[in-house]
């Protein structure tokens, strides 16, 4: 059964239900589209579970020649990195959906565009033919800029085009690159153009050409994720897009970046990808000092958000082109946990603007007395955004920093002051809004309902269960990116560095004791 | 004359009975709409089909020359051909005139009576765009281009109260007529220094080059030159595009789709025939200079159409842009033609479609339409406001739209031809191109603030955007089909 096009095809499917659900009956469009998003998310668990561990990295291989001539295919796969990417995505959805109850103006529209915004997100984690890639990728943006300008807040036509904009500049390099890898593909394979993902990590690129397009693929996805300087988009797209639309952006979109980052520049341009790693190294830990410098100052709570996730895809670029194992897990790890952590500040921030319809700090104040649940779920977020132990946070930026410092000593230190600056904004950013006198502005505030606990549980749940017991995760994930070191080190004579490893330490004591035993005849 | 090689001009016969019929049943039927209007559809509708029938012959017996030295003795070259080229730009050209009458209807019921004219207009233009495809002797390229345009010089005037529409049309006719001319003279000259009229076969230009000796090629190159600009201005490339904005912006909506359409894929089946059928030894001559042009037309159109405010004009200057990508597909040589035709096929509906939903927002025979009249659109028309940005998406060469994979197409074959840089202005340009198909949509979506009153739209308009929409979509989501056809359309 080719279950991951059936896993993509659903929210397309969906968006055409819900399209087509008669006008005059308003309020059953969120629950139809509600449901029909639950159906991926039943599809991704069923996933998650049956996917094996010590199988092959790839699995639920779907391979059907689309163009025999131009070498391309729609192939689709999953690995750990992707399906976990796969189950955030239909995690987020539903969440998103259920929390989108103030759209109140075109919610036909609103839903559909939510379903194929789904639909190609988990096109782009699982397709492995890089024409098909490129499409689900590129086609994200249509949905994400409708949702931005027709239901964002007072600049959002400006926010919605300068996210276009920005992105399709990276995408415009993504394209060239593509289409030179995939002739050099063809001419590898002896065909006029191939496309398809396995043949390109089989091949041999030169150095040179590595290096151009390492930066062709390394912008587009440098914009998306996105990594400093180009991150000027971000905020403006956060602040303006829709709760739901900065959930998604947020816990999944950014995440396209990471994933493209993984996927192409580190598996297939090995020779640049370790030549320019501590550049972009310096580039992520830029990102996380400023990120959070900047945050700290922002008078907009939504921004503040926004700007940490600035901070927070820092630690993930630097985990990337720290090269090790470590490091690359910690990234993959933390990958899930911020679009978890986030989604549920989005989805926090949302809820109060819901009730106040302002974003600013400065119009909060002692909110822990008027709404306590409120306030306890949001401390909670707080907390495990800035990583503290226990929560899914610490576990990924732990060892992002563990696992760079082996490579990139100077750079870790740097970023592990990004921990502290985290805590520093989102706490007193808390203290401001939620601690001292109750402004009058916002007295008599109802605290959150049944229906809006539910839709935090999964989230604070989640962000407990993988702060706890990261195993499982990690179990996952180490297999799909041991692959990924191991093809840089064959293809460069690159070591990665590693340690925690039993069997090394058996070796140094091993070479100990025979050092000794010569010493003493 | 050969048995059978009606077939060969069969379409341009369509449509000429068609044109002539119309006026007739026109007068007969004291200037019934109800009653000439059918015939006008159906004489594109069997056009088309006719271009389906020529096309299967093709593949069924490789098509041929026709009208060639053995059948009229005093004819020294072949004057009519058969083969992928022409069928295939003969079956575009009869759904794309289809649709184009279809979204003229609105326009035509304005016209009153003289409406039977501007239809059997529309059907000579089309039957001299078709000549130039089906030729491989210049002059007669020459003959379909002076018939198509000067068909389209009077649609371009027709609604004549309207001062822009008469602008357009002077405009059109004095620098049209300065092309033509270009182009006429090119011919010649070209005939002085290869002593041949025909592109290829016997006695050919191509023979020409591959065995004579060129030692002075002062006079071939100007007519060549001259040849290659009388073209480029029809197709409306850059930096022989001044008169496109101007004209598209002051002759009525209903009439410029087909305008668009029709000369951009005319224009580039001839360019294609000219440059790579007769002078494919000599492609390292004339690709770089085309390689210019196409980045020219590429970022001029593209940038100007960023400033527009109104939205025919910036329709032409996108159109410019087009001109760009599919010459782009040109320089790539034999293994860009597939491209060239998967765009044109694709581009010719896009344009249609956007005229004709222009033509229902704007008034079909408005002199301009600016871009803030089509505010708030999406409540006051949702339907033509989701087909408008299906149209747009297609244009800007969004995945999973038409546009997508013609460019991408495109950019491939030239990429492989050795010019990598063309490919990055490409889809540069591309990107930024975005901002102006995206502007229209956001517009559209917006909030209207005057609260203006629903837009009905007549049948046949609608009918003429869904199948142009739908062009755009199918074949962007499922191309394979297109492909193979165009693929089958190389006939040197």
């Amino acid at each position: 059964m080719p279950i991951l096009s059936i896993l993509i095809a659903l929210p397309f499917v969906g968006a055409a239900v819900v399209a087509l659900l008669p006008k005059r009956r308003p309020e059953v469009i969120l629950p139809v589209a509600l449901g029909v998003s639950i159906a991926p998310l039943a599809v991704a668990t069923y996933l998650v579970v049956e996917y094996s561990v010590d199988g092959a990295a790839f699995q639920f291989f779907e391979h059907y020649v689309l163009s025999e001539r131009f070498g391309i295919s729609w192939t689709l796969a999953m690995d750990g990195i992707s399906m976990f990417m796969v189950a955030l995505t239909a995690l987020l959805f539903p969440i998103s959906i259920a929390a989108s109850r103030s759209i109140t103006s075109k919610v036909k529209t609103y839903m559909a565009l939510m379903l194929v915004l789904e639909g190609a997100l988990l096109g782009v984690f699982l397709a492995l033919d890089l024409i098909m890639f490129f499409a689900f990728f590129e086609i994200v943006l249509i949905p994400m800029y409708l949702l931005i300008s027709m239901w964002g807040s007072e600049r959002r036509a400006y926010a919605a085009l300068k996210f276009v904009l920005f992105t399709a500049v990276g995408s415009a390099f993504l394209l060239v690159g593509i289409i030179v890898l995939g002739v050099l593909a063809g001419d590898a394979i002896g065909t006029s153009s191939s496309f398809d993902w396995r043949v390109m990590l089989a091949m041999d690129i030169p150095e040179t050409t590595q290096m151009w397009l390492f930066i062709g693929f390394g912008l587009a996805f440098a914009i998306k994720v996105p990594v400093f300087p180009f991150h000027t988009w971000l905020p403006d797209a956060h602040t303006e897009a829709p709760t739901a639309g900065s959930v998604i952006l947020a816990g999944v979109l950014l995440k396209m970046g990471t994933y493209g980052l993984l996927r192409f520049n580190l598996s297939l341009f090995p020779d640049a990808a370790v030549d320019l790693a501590p550049i972009l190294g310096v580039l992520g830990v830029i990102g996380i000092v400023y990120g959070a410098a900047v945050a700290i100052v922002q008078p907009d709570i939504k921004r503040l958000v926004a700007y940490s996730s600035v901070s927070h895809m820092g630690f993930i670029v630097l985990g990337i082109f720290a090269l090790t194992s470590q490091s690359l897990q910690g990234s993959v790890f933390q990958m899930i946990s911020h679009g978890l952590t986030t989604g549920a500040l989005f989805l926090l921030i949302g809820m109060i603007y819901d009730r106040t319809h302002t974003r600013a700090i400065a119009d909060y104040g002692g909110l822990a007395k008027v709404m306590p649940v409120y306030g306890g779920i949001f401390l909670f977020s707080v907390f495990a955004s800035v990583g503290l132990p226990g929560l899914s946070g610490f576990v990924g930026e732990f060892t992002i920093l563990v696992g760079s410092y082996l490579t990139l000593p100077i750079l870790a230190i740097t970023a592990g002051f990004g921990v502290i600056l985290a805590a520093v904004y989102l706490l007193w950013a808390y203290e401001r809004m939620w601690m001292g006198p109750v402004n009058p502005k916002i007295e008599g505030l109802k605290d959150l309902g049944f229906r809006e606990i539910a839709l935090m549980v999964p989230l604070v749940v989640l962000i407990v269960a993988l702060g706890v017991y990261p195993k499982p995760v990690m179990d996952r994930i180490q297999p799909s990116v041991e692959p990924i070191i191991e093809r840089i080190e064959v293809a460069t004579g690159y070591e990665a560095p590693q340690f925690g490893r039993i069997a090394d330490l058996d070796d140094q004591n091993a070479a100990a004791e025979s050092s000794h035993e010569g010493g003493d005849g | 004359m050969q048995a059978g090689s009606f077939i060969a001009v069969a379409f341009e016969v369509t449509l000429l009975v068609g044109a002539l019929a119309v006026l007739l049943v026109a007068v007969v039927a004291n200037r019934n709409r109800a009653v000439w209007g059918p015939v006008v559809g159906l004489a594109f509708a069997t056009s088309a089909v006719v271009g389906l029938w020529q096309w299967l012959e093709v593949e069924s017996t490789g098509g041929g020359l026709f009208f060639s030295t053995q059948d009229l003795a005093f004819v020294r070259s072949p004057m009519v051909v058969l083969d992928g080229f022409s069928a295939l730009a003969a079956m575009i050209l009869g759904t794309v005139g289809f649709v184009a009458f279809l979204g003229s209807w609105d326009l035509q019921a304005k016209l009153g009576k003289r409406a039977a004219e501007f239809s059997s207009l529309m059907l000579l233009g089309v039957a001299g765009l078709h000549m130039m495809t089906a030729t491989p002797n210049l002059v007669v390229i020459f003959i379909g281009l002076e018939t198509a345009s000067i068909s389209f010089y009077v649609l371009a005037g027709f609604t004549r109260r309207v001062k822009g529409s008469n602008e357009s049309a002077l405009k059109y006719f004095l620098l049209g007529s300065l092309a033509s001319a270009l182009f006429l003279y090119g011919v010649a000259l070209t005939f002085a220094a290869t002593g041949s009229l025909t592109i290829y076969g016997a006695n050919s230009i191509r023979n020409f080059f591959s065995t004579e000796l060129v030692s002075q090629p002062g006079i071939l190159l100007a007519g060549l030159a001259l040849m290659l600009v009388g073209l480029l201005f029809k197709v409306s490339a850059a930096p022989f595009h001044q008169w496109a904005p101007d004209v598209y912006q002051g002759a009525p909506s209903g009439a410029v789709g087909l305008m668009a359409a029709g000369v951009k894929v005319a224009g580039f089946a001839a360019l294609g025939r000219i440059f790579i059928g007769g002078m494919i030894s000599q492609i390292d001559t004339w690709a770089p200079i085309l390689a210019v042009v196409a980045v020219i037309s590429m970022v001029a159109g593209t940038v100007m159409a960023l400033v527009q405010d109104d939205i025919k004009r910036m329709l032409a200057y996108s159109g410019v842009a087009h001109a760009g990508y599919l010459l782009t597909a040109l320089v790539a040589g034999p293994a860009g033609l597939e491209a060239m035709w998967f765009y044109l096929a694709t581009y010719a509906f896009m344009i249609v479609g956007a005229f004709t939903v222009v033509s229902v927002i704007a008034g079909p025979g408005a002199a301009s339409a600016p871009i803030a009249s089509f505010k708030g659109l999406a409540s006051r028309n949702p339907e033509m406001a989701w087909l408008m940005t299906v149209l747009m998406l297609g244009m800007s060469g969004m995945p999973f739209f038409a546009g997508f994979v013609g460019k991408v197409l495109a950019f491939v074959a030239v990429n492989d031809a050795g010019y990598l840089w063309l490919v990055i202005v490409g889809t540069l340009t591309t990107v930024i191109g975005l901002a102006f198909y995206l502007r229209i949509v956001a517009t559209m979506f917006s909030k209207d603030d005057d609260g203006r009153d629903r837009i009905e739209v007549s049948m046949n308009a609608r009918f003429a955007v869904i199948i142009s929409a739908g062009v755009t979509f199918v074949f962007g989501v499922v191309p394979w089909p297109l492909l193979d056809v165009v693929r089958n359309a190389f006939p040197f």
